[in-house]
């Protein structure tokens, strides 16, 4: 092990011996182009990938009143809403797999809902709930998505109420 | 005890900060005397944190429900393990347990380097003391796991049912451990700017942590993955969740840094993006703690955080900052100490990886924060839904695949074309023969038969690495093959230990594409006597049974199934109704072997015995977990001290390659 002092003198000796080299011989390797070129297709490959995709899949993600503020512009639309399973509206069928409820926001707004599809465990009365899918022209909103918040995942939902 | 506990917390607090402060006076004057006051420190700090924890344990195991945290998680009712998993269950338990954590891992480095490293050393402590500081602080002003309840309730609530499960043993604190581990590396690498010494010492140093980490983040989520496959009932593993995406994204730059600090090692490149990338690592970490902890990104996995969101994100802001702005200021020093000389390379083909799993760590990162960014900017919440994500990081994982068969079969530096040709001929042969095949054979989407080529071609490269190996040993030593198989992995742990790490990928990708490309479904609903049909499976329900378990109402249904005409015996699914709770927990039966996994969910009833089924064929599943057993034997044995390893640790040092200079004296 060398002294401190003259280790320190030798790496900055270095360092400068480094950079004029450098700077004389050669352009930092990132920048040649053919790895400028590399670089920027890669780069263009996965813009263009997130940019489609995004197109693909974005839709809105609106509250009831949200919902229902967006009048006849709701229809056709893919959406995802979310609010609270109002208490007692949880109906079944009319066919096997279907469940009937209504969602509201905290204020009150609501919208009827029907679902198709295994309902999932944690789904209940009052729950918080996302349904992804659209309002059909009869103002019931057909949902294809059923999520509901798995309040059980670290928290019971019992010590939030009470 | 509540008050032993708090009191282990706040004094826990004034000797970290203390440490914290002593550790980086010490090494900035180097004040030996300090030094050894600041180390009694760390251990004195990690003292606390267990009287802390072993309080809050003590509490939950013997019920004591004047303490509000006990009361919420355990229950009489509740088994011993569930009561002392409850630890980790809520918010103050887990800011104790990564706390504890932390002081424990802060412990071990002292421990493990006390001869190597001393200029280090003092700073890692320093910058471990000073995040212990802020958790610990977290805890005593503003989340206290021992607050307690004016009126001790005669029974605590205990955890969900769907919390009933072995997953919520391993599942969490496997995370925390990738969270925190991700500490212990992100304070070298500010240990190295602080001092100044930015060679690769501060890599090696923390090259096993970074790999401990990167593995417990890695099968925590396994573990999370198989949990939702068996409880959750919706024959899914993963959602792209905001949650489950802020546990993959460190996940992924983890990946990116391990492999970019080989590139430093043996050729003293990708200085300050390393630096950059354990940065974004832990930071991510942090990120990922506060989205589960804060409830700021809309969750299916929704936790009440209080005040932690605030404190969060300052501490967040804190470390992005700072060490950022170390970094900017240790810029000029961090010059490479060589050139990328081939865009055909390993150096090249590592750069891409890097590229694509920061790239893949992004749109994710994109993706999960969206909702927040456009409410901000448009005033209209847009989110993305798991389409998004597939698409993206469909292509990228792809081609992070075919990446790793090419690296293997290209040389340092600059790969000649005779080289290439040789080494790549069987493996392509292969590949585009699986293509062929596939197609051939009636396989749709494209998309599918080319995932399928890919991962042929990988796992081709490498097994024709292994296989180059021992023919070496066999020949040159005079081995038989099965002998030389273990003796060439035991020869380079680190090395043989990824590449086994790479097989178990695979083989995890096998299961993803089998099981996203060619999941089928159907619901049905059918009296005693009928049948479903799904792919060659015909499955007959035989009808409904109810009774009592414990406190437990359960109704499960029973199905013959046959698969090709050829009886299976029959499977059991039901749904359980806990006394005094509202929501079922389904029990899915999942009939799995190598080729596929059959999954039935019982949905519905009705009285006359009528019963809804869900029921899924998920193809290849298993070798996702096959997979995750592989990745764990090739990480243990990357893991494990490698004498030739160590002996050739100064590389760089030793021999340096043609036009590159010695990074330090």
């Amino acid at each position: 092990m060398k002294s401190e002092q003259g280790g320190l003198r030798l790496r900055r000796q270095q360092a400068v011996e480094t950079l004029r080299k450098t700077a004389t011989s050669r352009r930092p390797s990132l920048a040649r182009p053919q790895f400028l070129i590399a670089f920027l297709v890669v780069f263009g490959a996965l813009a263009f990938l997130g940019y489609n995709a995004f197109k693909a899949s974005s839709m809105y993600y609106l509250s009831v009143e949200e919902l229902l503020a967006r009048g006849d512009a709701a229809y056709g639309e893919e959406l995802r809403v979310s609010g609270k399973v109002v208490e007692g509206t949880i109906e079944r069928g009319p066919e096997a797999n279907a469940i009937r409820f209504a969602v509201a926001d905290e204020d009150g707004a609501s919208v009827p809902v029907v679902y198709r599809g295994v309902v999932p465990d944690t789904f209940q009365d009052g729950g918080e709930v996302v349904v992804e899918g659209g309002l059909s022209r009869d103002g019931v909103f057909q949902a294809g998505t059923l999520l509901a918040k798995c309040p059980s995942k670290y928290e019971p939902e019992e010590s939030k109420q009470t | 005890m509540p008050d032993l506990g708090y009191a282990a917390i706040l004094t826990g607090f004034v000797i970290a900060a203390y440490t914290a402060v002593a550790s980086f006076v010490a090494a900035r004057g180097r004040v030996g005397e300090l030094w050894l006051s600041a180390r009694n420190g760390v251990y004195a700090a990690f003292g606390l944190t267990t009287v802390a924890s072993a309080a809050l344990l003590y509490g939950l195991l013997t019920h004591d429900f004047s303490i509000k945290y006990v009361a919420e998680y355990t229950s009489r009712s509740q088994s011993p393990v569930y009561n002392f998993a409850a630890w980790w269950a809520g918010l103050e338990g887990s800011l104790l347990f990564w706390a504890w954590l932390l002081s424990l891992f802060s412990v071990i480095v002292l421990v493990l380097s006390r001869r190597n490293n001393r200029e280090l050393i003092p700073y890692v402590s320093a910058v471990t003391m000073a995040l212990l500081a802020y958790f610990l602080g977290m805890m005593g002003f503003a989340m206290n796991p021992f607050e307690t309840l004016p009126v001790a309730p005669a029974d605590g609530m205990g955890l969900n049912p769907l919390l009933d499960n072995p997953g919520m043993i391993f599942h969490p604190p496997m995370l925390y451990m990738g969270y925190v581990g991700f500490t212990i590396p992100f304070a070298f690498a500010i240990a190295a700017l602080i001092s100044g010494r930015l060679g690769s010492d501060w890599i090696r140093a923390s090259r096993r942590w970074t790999l401990f980490a990167w593995f417990a983040l890695g099968l925590g989520n396994l573990l999370g993955a198989q949990w939702a496959y068996t409880v959750l009932g919706w024959g899914g593993y993963w959602g792209w969740d905001p949650v489950e995406n802020a546990s993959f994204m460190p996940w992924l730059v983890g990946t990116a840094f391990l492999h970019s600090v080989m590139i430093q090692e043996r050729r003293g490149m990708l200085k300050v993006w390393n630096i950059l990338l354990i940065i974004i690592a832990f930071s991510l970490c942090l990120f990922g703690t506060m989205v589960t902890r804060s409830g700021i990104l809309s969750s299916v996995h929704s936790f009440s955080g209080g005040s932690a969101g605030p404190l969060f994100l300052a501490l967040l802001a804190a470390v992005a900052a700072g060490s950022l702005g170390l970094l900017w200021l240790r810029l000029p020093a961090l010059r490479s100490d060589s050139q990328l000389d081939s865009l055909v390379s390993r150096e090249s083909s590592f750069l891409l990886n890097n590229l694509l799993l920061v790239g893949a760590a992004f749109a994710i990162f994109w993706g999960s924060v969206f909702p927040l960014l456009s409410e901000a900017v448009r005033g209209v919440k847009t989110t993305v839904g798991p389409p998004f994500f597939k698409e993206v990081t469909g292509p990228i994982f792809l081609a992070l695949l075919l990446l790793m068969g090419i690296c293997p079969l290209i040389g340092w530096r600059k790969a000649s074309a005779e080289n290439l040709a040789r080494n790549f001929l069987l493996p392509l042969a292969l590949g585009v023969a699986t293509a062929v095949l596939l197609l051939a054979l009636g396989m749709r989407p494209f998309f599918a038969a080319l995932a399928f080529a890919v991962l042929a071609f990988a796992a081709t490269s490498i097994l024709l690495e292994f296989y180059r190996g021992v023919r070496a040993r066999h020949r040159g030593r005079g081995e038989n093959y099965a002998i030389a198989v273990p003796r060439l992995i035991w020869a380079n742990k680190p090395r043989y230990g990824g590449y086994i790490v790479h097989v178990g990928v695979i083989l995890i990708a096998l299961g993803v594409v089998g099981s996203q490309m060619f999941a089928t479904n159907v619901e049905a609903t059918v009296k005693p006597g009928e049948t479903i049909q799904i792919r060659n499976y015909v499955l007959t329900y035989q009808g409904l049974t109810s009774y009592t378990e414990g406190n437990n109402e359960i109704v499960a249904a029973t199905l013959d199934v046959q698969r090709g005409g050829q009886s299976l015996g029959s499977i059991v699914t039901s749904k359980s109704f806990a006394a005094g709770r509202e929501e079922p927990r389904t029990d899915v039966a999942i009939r799995s072997d190598p080729r596929e996994d059959l999954y039935t969910i019982l949905s519905g009833w009705s009285e006359d015995g009528t019963a809804s089924f869900k029921v899924l064929v998920n193809p290849l599943v298993m070798w996702i977990w096959v997979g995750g057993a592989v990745l764990l034997l090739g990480t243990a044995i990357a893991f494990w001290p490698d004498a030739r390893a160590e002996a050739r640790l100064p590389v760089t040092e030793r021999v340096p390659a043609k036009g590159m200079r010695p990074s330090h004296a």
